[in-house]
C-alpha cells in the first residue's frame, strides 16, 4: 500500500524539510511537530555539500546538518523512526543522485521500501532513469518527476508516462525560495499537464505563505502546494532559537493547512 | 584501440560524463546540444572563429624548444606550446570566444561565468566587452583575495564581479552559484563555462573550442622534427588546456600522453587537489567523474596553491581516458610546483602561471636524466603575472617593498 496512491483529490498539503537540521535531535522533535499536523506529504531533504537545485535557505540547512557530521544512514534511520506515526502522511524523499549511489542503489532502495512512498531524486533527469525507476517500481516507490515551465509538452509527454505520486510543478523558473509567482503562467501550464496527466499537480519553489497557498488554490487548478524555503527560514529569523522556531512552526503550518 | 570517438550522443565518455542536472535545466542543456551541433557544421562560424583567433588572441601560439630546461634535465627535448603568449596570457580566451560566438547565434543578451585563478573570467569578461555583453562572474571569495590582479583586469573590462561565500569560497562554490544563476534566468542568459567539466555538451564543447592547441602544435612539431612527440604533458585541474593539447593526438598511439594534477600538500593528506590520485567516481556539477568525496558522497573542499587547479573534480574525459589507460596521470605538491616556478623563470625567461609549473615539476621530476633523445611538447597554459603576489608569499619574498 502506496500513501501517495490516496492523496485527496484537492488542496494537498506537502511541506519540505531537511533531514538533521539544524542538529539531529532538534531535527526529530522538528519532524514530531511537522508530523503531528497530519499533512498530506512530508518531504525529507537528504542533505548534500553542493545542493545546486536549491537556494540558499536550503543550502544553509545543508550545511548546518552536516556540520555535525550526519550520515545518510543516520537520516535514513530518522525517517525510519518517524514512520511509525506516518498514519496516512505520504513520506517522500528528496535527494541527490550522488547521495543514492555512494549509498549503493540497491541498499537504499532496500532501506526505504515499506517506509518512503515516494522519492525525488533532483539531479537524476529522465534520460537517465530508466534502471533506478524500475527498481523503485518493484519496491512500490513512487519517483516523483519535476516539471519545470521550460520543459515543452512534448517533453512533459515523454517524462510523465507511466508516472505515479504526484507531478511536483517548479512555479517560477527559479530555485527553491526565489523569485515572484506568477499565477497565469503557473494555472496554464498546470492546466496543460493535466491534460496529460491523471495524477495530481503539486506547485512548489517559491509559496510563503497562507496568502500564497490561497491564491494558488484560487487562480489556478494546481491541486495543491509544496513550501520549504519558508518553513526552514523561519529558524533564521528567529535567530536560530529552538524552542521559539517549534512554536512559529507551529503557528505557520496551521495557517497553510486550509 | 579503435579510432578514438568520444563522447556519445548523450555525452558519454565511456561511462563518464552525462547530464546529471534537475528539470529546470534540462531543456536548456538540450537546446544548446542542438545549437552546438548546428554551429559546427556552419562555415561562417567556423570562419568568424578562425579571424578572431588569428588577429584578435594572435593565435598561432607559438612552439618554442626550450633549450636551457632541456639541458638541465638532461633528458628528452622539450618544447613548450605557448599558449601563455594568447590574448590574455592564457587558453582560457579559446574556449571563450567559440562560446560566445554560440550565444550570439543562440540570441543571449546576458552572459555568466565561474572562475577560479580568474584567468577564465578575465577571458569571459574580455569577449563580452568586444561583443559588448553584460557580463557577471561568480568569483568565490578565498579567490578574490589571492587572485587580486586579475579581479581589477574582469572590473576594467566592465564585468560585474559576484563574490560567493558559501563552502569552501572557491571554484565549486563559485560554479554551483553560476548553474543557480542560469537557472533562474534561463531564458536570456549564456553561462560560459570554463573548463571539459559540467554537463554535456559542455566537455565536448570545451575540448573542441581548445583543441586547437594539439591541432597546431602537431603540425608544427611535424615541421620542426618531422615527426610526431614522444611525451605529452599538461597540468590538469578541470582539465580544458590538457584536453585542448591531446585531444588531437589521442589516436597517435605512440605518443605517450601525461596529465598532472596538483597534490597540494600531498595527494595521500586531506589538503590535495588531485582528484583521480586520491578521488572516487561521483557526480558533481551535473557530470560523472572523478571526484573527491567522502563515504557518503559529501564533495569533499580541494586544496591548491594554484587557484586555476583548486578543483575536487575533474572533467570526464580524464576520467575514460585514465581508466582506459590512454593517459597517466600524476600528482604535484605546492612545493614541487613553486621550485619548478622558479626554475622555469630563471632557466628559460618565461614566468609560467602555477598552474603549468604543477606539469613543469613533473617533468623535471620524472625526466632528470632519462629518455634522451625524445621529443617532448608541454603545455605553457598561462602566464605567472597574475600568481606573482601568491608566490611571492609561498617563497618568503615581500613584495611590497
Amino acid at each position: 500500500m502506496n500513501n501517495l496512491d490516496t492523496l485527496p483529490k484537492k488542496k494537498i498539503l506537502s511541506l519540505f524539510m531537511t533531514c538533521g537540521f539544524p542538529t539531529l535531535s532538534q531535527s526529530k522533535k522538528i519532524f514530531n511537530e511537522m508530523l503531528s499536523h497530519q499533512p498530506d506529504v512530508i518531504e525529507f531533504g537528504l542533505p548534500f555539500s553542493d545542493p545546486m537545485a536549491d537556494g540558499p535557505i536550503i543550502q544553509e540547512a545543508n550545511k548546518l546538518a552536516l556540520s555535525s557530521n550526519l550520515s545518510t544512514q543516520q537520516s535514513l534511520n530518522l525517517i525510519k523512526e518517524l514512520s511509525k506515526f506516518k498514519n496516512n502522511t505520504s513520506f517522500v524523499i528528496m535527494c541527490y543522485l550522488n547521495t543514492v549511489r555512494k549509498f549503493g542503489v540497491d541498499k537504499f532502495i532496500k532501506s526505504i521500501k515499506n517506509i518512503v512512498d515516494g522519492i525525488i531524486i533532483v539531479d537524476l533527469p529522465f534520460e537517465e532513469e530508466s534502471e533506478i525507476k524500475k527498481s523503485l517500481s518493484k519496491n512500490n516507490i513512487h519517483l516523483i518527476k519535476l516539471i519545470s515551465p521550460m520543459t515543452d509538452k512534448k517533453r512533459a509527454h515523454k517524462l510523465l508516462k507511466g508516472s505515479k505520486g504526484f507531478i511536483y510543478y517548479i512555479s517560477a523558473t527559479g530555485i527553491t525560495g526565489s523569485n515572484k509567482l506568477d499565477y497565469k503562467e503557473i494555472n496554464k501550464n498546470v492546466k496543460s499537464l493535466k491534460k496529460v496527466s491523471k495524477i495530481p499537480v503539486l506547485v512548489g519553489f517559491g509559496i510563503k505563505s497562507k496568502k500564497d497557498v490561497l491564491e494558488i488554490s484560487k487562480k489556478t487548478s494546481a491541486d495543491g502546494v509544496i513550501i520549504g524555503s519558508a518553513l526552514i527560514q523561519k529558524y533564521f529569523d528567529l535567530k536560530m532559537d529552538i524552542s521559539k522556531y517549534l512554536i512559529a512552526l507551529r503557528k505557520f503550518i496551521k495557517e497553510v493547512k486550509v | 584501440m579503435k579510432t578514438y570517438k568520444q563522447p556519445n550522443t548523450v555525452g558519454r565518455f565511456g561511462e563518464f560524463g552525462g547530464m546529471y542536472v534537475s528539470e529546470t535545466l534540462m531543456p536548456l542543456l538540450l537546446n544548446l546540444d542542438k545549437s552546438y551541433k548546428k554551429i559546427q557544421k556552419d562555415k561562417k562560424f567556423k570562419k568568424e572563429l578562425n579571424d578572431l583567433f588569428k588577429n584578435y588572441v594572435g593565435r598561432p601560439s607559438s612552439l618554442h624548444y626550450a633549450k636551457n630546461l632541456s639541458k638541465y634535465i638532461n633528458g628528452p627535448k622539450v618544447y613548450f606550446k605557448r599558449d601563455e603568449l594568447n590574448h590574455t596570457g592564457a587558453h582560457k580566451i579559446n574556449n571563450c570566444l567559440g562560446q560566445i560566438l554560440l550565444a550570439k547565434k543562440m540570441g543571449k543578451t546576458r552572459i555568466i561565468a565561474e572562475t577560479g585563478a580568474g584567468q577564465h573570467g578575465v577571458a569571459t569578461a574580455t569577449v563580452c566587452a568586444l561583443f559588448g555583453l553584460p557580463c557577471y562572474i561568480y568569483m568565490g571569495s578565498k579567490d578574490i583575495e589571492r587572485q587580486k590582479p586579475n579581479v581589477f583586469r574582469m572590473k576594467l573590462l566592465g564585468a560585474t564581479i559576484i563574490p560567493v561565500e558559501s563552502g569552501s569560497k572557491s571554484l565549486k562554490d563559485a560554479m554551483n552559484e553560476a548553474l543557480r544563476d542560469w537557472i533562474k534566468n534561463v531564458r536570456d542568459t549564456f553561462y560560459i563555462i570554463g573548463s571539459t567539466a559540467g554537463p554535456h555538451p559542455y566537455p565536448k564543447m570545451v575540448r573542441d573550442f581548445q583543441s586547437v592547441i594539439g591541432k597546431e602544435a602537431r603540425e608544427q612539431i611535424l615541421k620542426v622534427e618531422k615527426k610526431l612527440p614522444d611525451y605529452l604533458i599538461a597540468c590538469v585541474g578541470g582539465g580544458s588546456n590538457a584536453m585542448g593539447l591531446f585531444y588531437p593526438f589521442l589516436n597517435d598511439k605512440k605518443v605517450k600522453i601525461i596529465g598532472v594534477e596538483a597534490a597540494g600538500r600531498g595527494a595521500k593528506t586531506e589538503e590535495t587537489a588531485a582528484t583521480m590520485t586520491s578521488g572516487t567516481p561521483g557526480i558533481l556539477h551535473g557530470s560523472y567523474s572523478y571526484v573527491l568525496q567522502d563515504n557518503d558522497g559529501q564533495i569533499k573542499e580541494a586544496h591548491s596553491i594554484s587557484a586555476g587547479l583548486d578543483y575536487p573534480g575533474v572533467g570526464p574525459e580524464h576520467s575514460h581516458l585514465k581508466d582506459i589507460k590512454r593517459v597517466k596521470y600524476f600528482g604535484v605538491t605546492d612545493k614541487e610546483a613553486l621550485e619548478a616556478f622558479q626554475t622555469c623563470s630563471k632557466l628559460e625567461g618565461i614566468i609560467p602561471a602555477l598552474e603549468p609549473s604543477h606539469a613543469l615539476a613533473y617533468l623535471i621530476k620524472a625526466f632528470k636524466n632519462k629518455h634522451k633523445n625524445k621529443v617532448l611538447i608541454l603545455n605553457m597554459c598561462g602566464r605567472g603575472d597574475k600568481d606573482l603576489f601568491t608566490a611571492a608569499k609561498a617563497i618568503g619574498f615581500d613584495a611590497d617593498e
